[in-house]
């Protein structure tokens, strides 16, 4: 899973921390998502989408991996 | 439907139950206290000849009470990420804890006879075995949280 929050967040112009106040979780999990190292909940995922005001495809992207 | 219900829907009655279940943050700092202070008077009674006998596996207790305070406590967030490597170490421990188990008496039985001494081979005090898993869940709890 591939995942432009960083562009998103960046556009906002908010911080990890601002980011992950908004929705309830520790800048780390930020941090974690961006890097691609945790694939969050439907729920904070839908937070997010709300959030950037965009569905959630337009930032969370299947890798080849995924589809195989 | 708001994200609060949402969420409601996503959790069972365990899942809130078990969230209940956990101490404050601050709990962690005391679980700590409670661990360190209970190792230093094991420490030193170690070396006192008059000890009482009661006083060794009270300490030791007190030690456990102490370690499952620090596993129980709560972060300062308590997000998703964090449940999922509370999960994580959780069941880490207890794989590790079994495997630890039944070892045990067969280590103890090959430095036995190593060493040449007679001692029980066949007994796994609780003790030793609950050390040793809260400690890796604490451990490792620690080391995921470090690396997220």
């Amino acid at each position: 899973m591939k995942n432009t929050i960083k562009v998103e967040r960046a556009i906002l112009n908010l911080t990890q921390d601002e980011l992950a106040q908004k929705i309830g979780v520790s800048r780390q999990t930020i941090n974690s998502i961006e890097a691609n190292r945790y694939v969050p909940s439907t729920v904070l995922a839908l937070k997010l989408s709300e959030l950037f005001g965009k569905p959630v495809n337009d930032f969370f992207k299947l890798s080849n991996e995924d589809r195989n | 439907m708001s994200f609060k219900k949402v969420e409601e829907c996503e959790r069972t009655k365990l899942e809130h139950f078990l969230s209940k279940f956990q101490l404050p943050h601050p709990f962690k700092k005391v679980g700590a206290g409670i661990v360190v202070l209970s190792f230093v008077l094991l420490t030193v009674i170690k070396f006192i000849d008059t000890e009482p006998s009661w006083m060794r596996l009270f300490l030791k207790h007190v030690m456990i009470v102490g370690l499952l305070v620090i596993s129980i406590s709560r972060e300062k967030i308590e997000d998703e990420l964090i449940e999922i490597l509370r999960s994580k170490s959780y069941a880490l421990a207890f794989i590790i804890g079994v495997v630890y188990t039944m070892l045990q008496p067969v280590v103890n039985y090959v430095v036995n006879m190593i060493l040449g001494t007679q001692e029980e081979v066949d007994n796994v005090y609780y003790f030793e075995v609950l050390l040793f898993m809260l400690l890796i869940q604490v451990g490792f709890y620690e080391l995921l949280k470090r690396n997220r």
